[in-house]
Formats: structure tokens, sequence, C-alpha cells
């Protein structure tokens, strides 16, 4: 919940204090996924590389792209315990998108792949990966799904 | 092969001048359907590396015409309209796959993979002079280069090698050197501008517009621009490496692959499509327009054949973060095609100004660097295919 508050308010180190220090977040098409191929529309394998997303929003691209606010609606389907105070849980995800001048539609859908890690005082992702069924998206993304 | 709508656009006496109505206007679009994306020019579809076994298929549009990519049993790919013969029906729906036989669902006409029709239910009742022969799939005139599959609608477009003037040697370069490529993934994304916007990108605005350069200290390397008789715009420059600082992970702006010579080479074909290699990310970007308002771009990407391991994930990682729609040196690329397209509303005319002597460029030519203005020797072509006179 956390993550996704974080997200719609567009706050990015919030964002990142969702992830361990070995974190990782892949947002990737299903097109690709279920290819075997491995290109993704924003692939952080590392904590630097998580951080270096933070970089590219607040300091790289601001004052550039059109902002749109985002509304992430997610529902729980699949919650498997693991060892160590660890779980993957699988979740269905629509992110709603609402441009400059006021309309709004559908940005992605998909599926929430997330391996988590309650062993210590916050939940953090260990990996989160987010599989959109949107292929071709209606607009470029700025912000992580 | 389809009739040719005529439009009227006042066009400004000043060379480097344009009418922002063509941005927008509907009739001046469906014009440049016909004239243009119908018309006698040839273009990029896939790269062999995307439908690299027999029966192999993919789907892609020539303007808004459906194409079928097949690699036919014989080796030979071959375009054809993805359309049914008999009523009409898309043939193939998914992006990508793989077939023994095209199968039409609607009345199961079954066409082999080159496209021959080979049955059809109920062919006793067909008109009495029905011939199989006149009813295989429409095939377009295609050619290859270094893999890369090209076609036309037109029978009037010149040879496939004399539209391909001037831009060989990059392309070769810029597909790795020798063609043998594999594909590792897609990004799909819609831009919210006319096709000519999305097109008319240019030299000038890298260092303005893209703060990551500004960031890493990233400086432009010496190179050559040049543009072609048939507007193809052609670019290499060699690739100064950032410092490492800025960047926690500066893997990302590093350039790893030791085969060949660390440069950048750019082929931006007239009228859409951009073969891009920067850093170690070999990629193709498949453009085609939707509405005057919407252009969908399908940026691939490939490895070569011959990559380690470590190249291959490098390039993997490269590929997703810089250059496409979400890219770390190019989001604002998009940003910008948007906002042009809003601002473009505006009655009046846009103007090229960086680069420009006052005086028609002879094409071909070398252009500065940085310059924009040799973007109106596109825009010259454009004119002169759509009909429209100077005032």
């Amino acid at each position: 919940m956390k993550y996704l508050a974080a997200l719609d308010r567009h706050d990015m180190k919030a964002w990142l204090a969702c992830f361990a220090e070995e974190g990782s977040y892949t947002c990737i098409s299903r097109e690709n996924h279920d290819a075997g191929l491995p290109v993704a529309m924003m692939l952080d394998d590392t904590h630097a590389r998580l951080r270096d997303r933070v970089k590219f929003i607040d300091e790289v691209w601001s004052g550039t792209y059109e902002d749109y606010a985002t509304r992430h609606f997610v529902q729980r389907f699949e919650c498997i315990p693991g060892n160590g105070g660890r779980v993957t849980v699988r979740s269905n995800f629509i992110v709603s998108y609402t441009n400059r001048r006021g309309g709004s539609d559908i940005l992605v859908t998909g599926v929430y792949e997330d391996d988590i890690d309650l062993s210590g005082t916050a939940a953090r992702f260990k990996s989160k990966k987010a599989i959109m069924d949107t292929v071709t998206t209606p607009r470029y993304l700025v912000y992580p799904i | 092969m389809t009739s040719t709508p005529e439009v009227s656009v006042r066009w400004p006496a000043e060379y480097n001048v344009l009418p922002k109505e063509v941005f927008h206007r509907k009739d001046v679009y469906q014009a440049e359907l016909a004239k243009i994306f119908y018309g006698p020019e040839w273009h990029p579809l896939a790269h062999i590396s995307e439908i690299p076994n027999k029966g192999d298929f993919k789907t892609l549009q020539i303007g808004e015409a459906p194409v079928l990519i097949v690699h036919g049993d014989d080796g030979r790919p071959r375009v054809f309209f993805n359309s049914c013969p008999h009523r009409g029906t898309q043939l193939q729906i998914c992006a990508r796959g793989s077939t023994k036989e095209i199968e039409c669902p609607y009345h199961r006409w079954l066409f082999n993979l080159r496209g021959d029709l080979i049955g059809a239910s109920g062919m006793d009742q067909f008109e009495p002079n029905f011939r199989k022969e006149n009813y295989g799939l429409k095939e377009l005139r295609s050619g290859e280069f270094s893999g890369l599959i090209f076609a036309t609608c037109s029978d009037q477009a010149p040879e496939l090698e004399v539209f391909l003037n001037g831009t060989t040697d990059y392309l070769k370069k810029a597909l790795g050197g020798d063609g043998r490529l594999k594909l590792i993934g897609y990004q799909k994304t819609i831009y919210g501008t006319n096709w000519k916007e999305y097109n008319d990108n240019e030299g000038y605005h890298p260092p303005l517009l893209h703060r990551a350069f500004r960031l890493l200290r990233w400086q432009g390397g010496k190179g050559s621009n040049g543009i072609t008789e048939f507007g193809h715009k052609v670019m290499e420059a060699e690739v100064q490496q950032p410092k490492p600082g800025f960047l926690d992970d500066h893997s990302l702006v590093e350039f790893r692959d030791t085969s060949t010579p660390p440069r950048s080479v750019i082929v931006s074909f007239w009228p859409m499509t951009t073969i891009v290699k920067h850093m170690d990310v070999i990629n193709i970007r498949y453009a085609f327009p939707l509405s005057p308002d919407d252009t969908e771009v399908h940026y691939a990407y490939y490895a070569h054949q011959d990559d380690s391991p470590e190249l291959l994930a490098h390039r993997v990682r490269q590929a997703s973060n810089l250059l496409g729609p979400s890219g770390f040196i190019s989001l604002e690329d998009g940003a910008v095609f948007s906002r042009v397209h809003g601002g473009s509303r505006a009655l009046g005319t846009v103007a090229f100004q960086k680069g420009y002597e006052g005086k028609p460029f002879q094409a071909p030519c070398f252009v500065g660097q940085n310059d924009e203005a040799s973007n109106l020797i596109r825009w010259e072509r454009y004119r002169q295919t759509m009909g429209f006179d100077r005032d």
C-alpha cells in the first residue's frame, strides 16, 4: 500500500524505500515476457539502478515531460508464504492516468509478481515485477508502475 | 491502388517556413497515406532475426494498411497485405508467430507460406471462370538489405538499391556489421503527435533538450551528418564515454562491445523508420501513423549472434533503460513531440533556422552535426510529392 501511495504522489524517494538493499524492479510487456524476450520497459535489476531511476525522474527529466496523475488499483489474488519471512504475492493491477487537459483513461493493466521480505521492521520488495498486458502504452511512461 | 484525394495547402514562399496546418488537417493526412505511404516509397518492416525460421511471421502496418511478413518455406521472406483476397478478413492478428500455412478463419480459405491459394470450401459452386491462381495473397514488392526487409505498395517505386543510395554503408554498421542479429525484445508506445513532427527530430536539440548530456558532461564526438537524394538522414559519430560520477550504475552509458569501433550510427529513412546504433544498443524504430494526431512506434532491440553472455546481458540492460520511450536520454523526445503537436494547432507557420544559409540545399549533401535546417530537404520532397505549390 505504501508502494501505491508513493507512486500516486510521485514521491520517488518513498518508492525507493519500498525496496530491500538487494531489491530489483522490472516493468515488462507480456509480449516480451511470454516470448522469452528479456528487454523491459524499465529494468532496475540492482539497487544502484533503482537509485538512478529516482535521479532520472527527479533531476534529469524534470520540467520536460507532460506530467500526469496516476491511480493504482491493485487486487491480490495469490499469496504463498516462503522460508525466512519471505512471501511471494501475485496481484492484478490497473493504473489510470489523467492528463493536463483533465481527461482520464487506462494507462496500463497487468499482473505484479512480488517477492517480499517480511523479516525486518517494514515489508520490503526483494523483487517486484510488473508484467503489462498493455503492450502498446497509450503514452510514454515517466513513472514506474 | 487507391484513389488519390486532391487537396491544396497554401505553402509559404520562404524555403525554411512551413504551414502548421499540414500537421492537423484530416484531408492532408488522407492524401499523405495515398501519395506517400501507398506511393513510391520503400518501408522497412522487419529484420530477418524477428522471423528467423521458415513459417515465422510478423504483422505491421504501412500507413494504415495491415501487412504480413512471412518467412517462406523456400527461405525467402515475402510481404503480403494482411487481408484475405476473398472478403478482406485480417489473416493474422498476433504481432509475431509461426505457422505451417495461412488459414482465413471466416470461410477457411487456405494459403501456403508463398501466398498461393491451396483450397477453399465449396469451390465447385464459385463463378464458372474462378481460378485459384487469381486469388493468392496480394504480395507487395519487397527486398532485403543486411537482413532488413523492405516493401512498397507501388509499382512506381525505384529499385530498392536506388532508394537506399547513400545509406548502405551506415546501415551495415548500424545492423551489427554483417546483419547477423538476434532479437531481444520490443518497447511499443503511441506518441500524441503527427508523424511528420515525430520525424522532424534533428541535431540542434540534443544538448539543449536532453539534460542527461549536461549532467554527465557528455560531449558529442566528431562525426558526419548527411542527407540523401531520397531524404534519408545518415549520421556517424565517435562516441565519447562520459566520466563516471553522476549515475550509481555507470554501465548504462558504457561502451563494452570491443568488436566494433566506438561509434554511433543512425539511418533515418524517409518517410518513417529509423535505425539507431548508440553505445551498445542496436535498435530499429518501426513507426506508422494512426491518425493525424497519433503515431505508433515499435522500438525493436537486437544483440549480435556472436555476443558473449556478458555482452548480451549488457545489451539487454542498456536497451531497456537508455534510448526507448522511457529511456534515460530519450524520454524528453516523446514529451516534446506531443507539445509540438499541441502548439502547432495555433495558426500560422513554423521555421527552421539553425544551419539555414538562406538558399535551398542540394541533396545529397553533408550538413552540420547540430543543425536542423537539413530537414528542409525532406520538406521539399514532401511538398513536391504532395503537389503543394509555393506562394
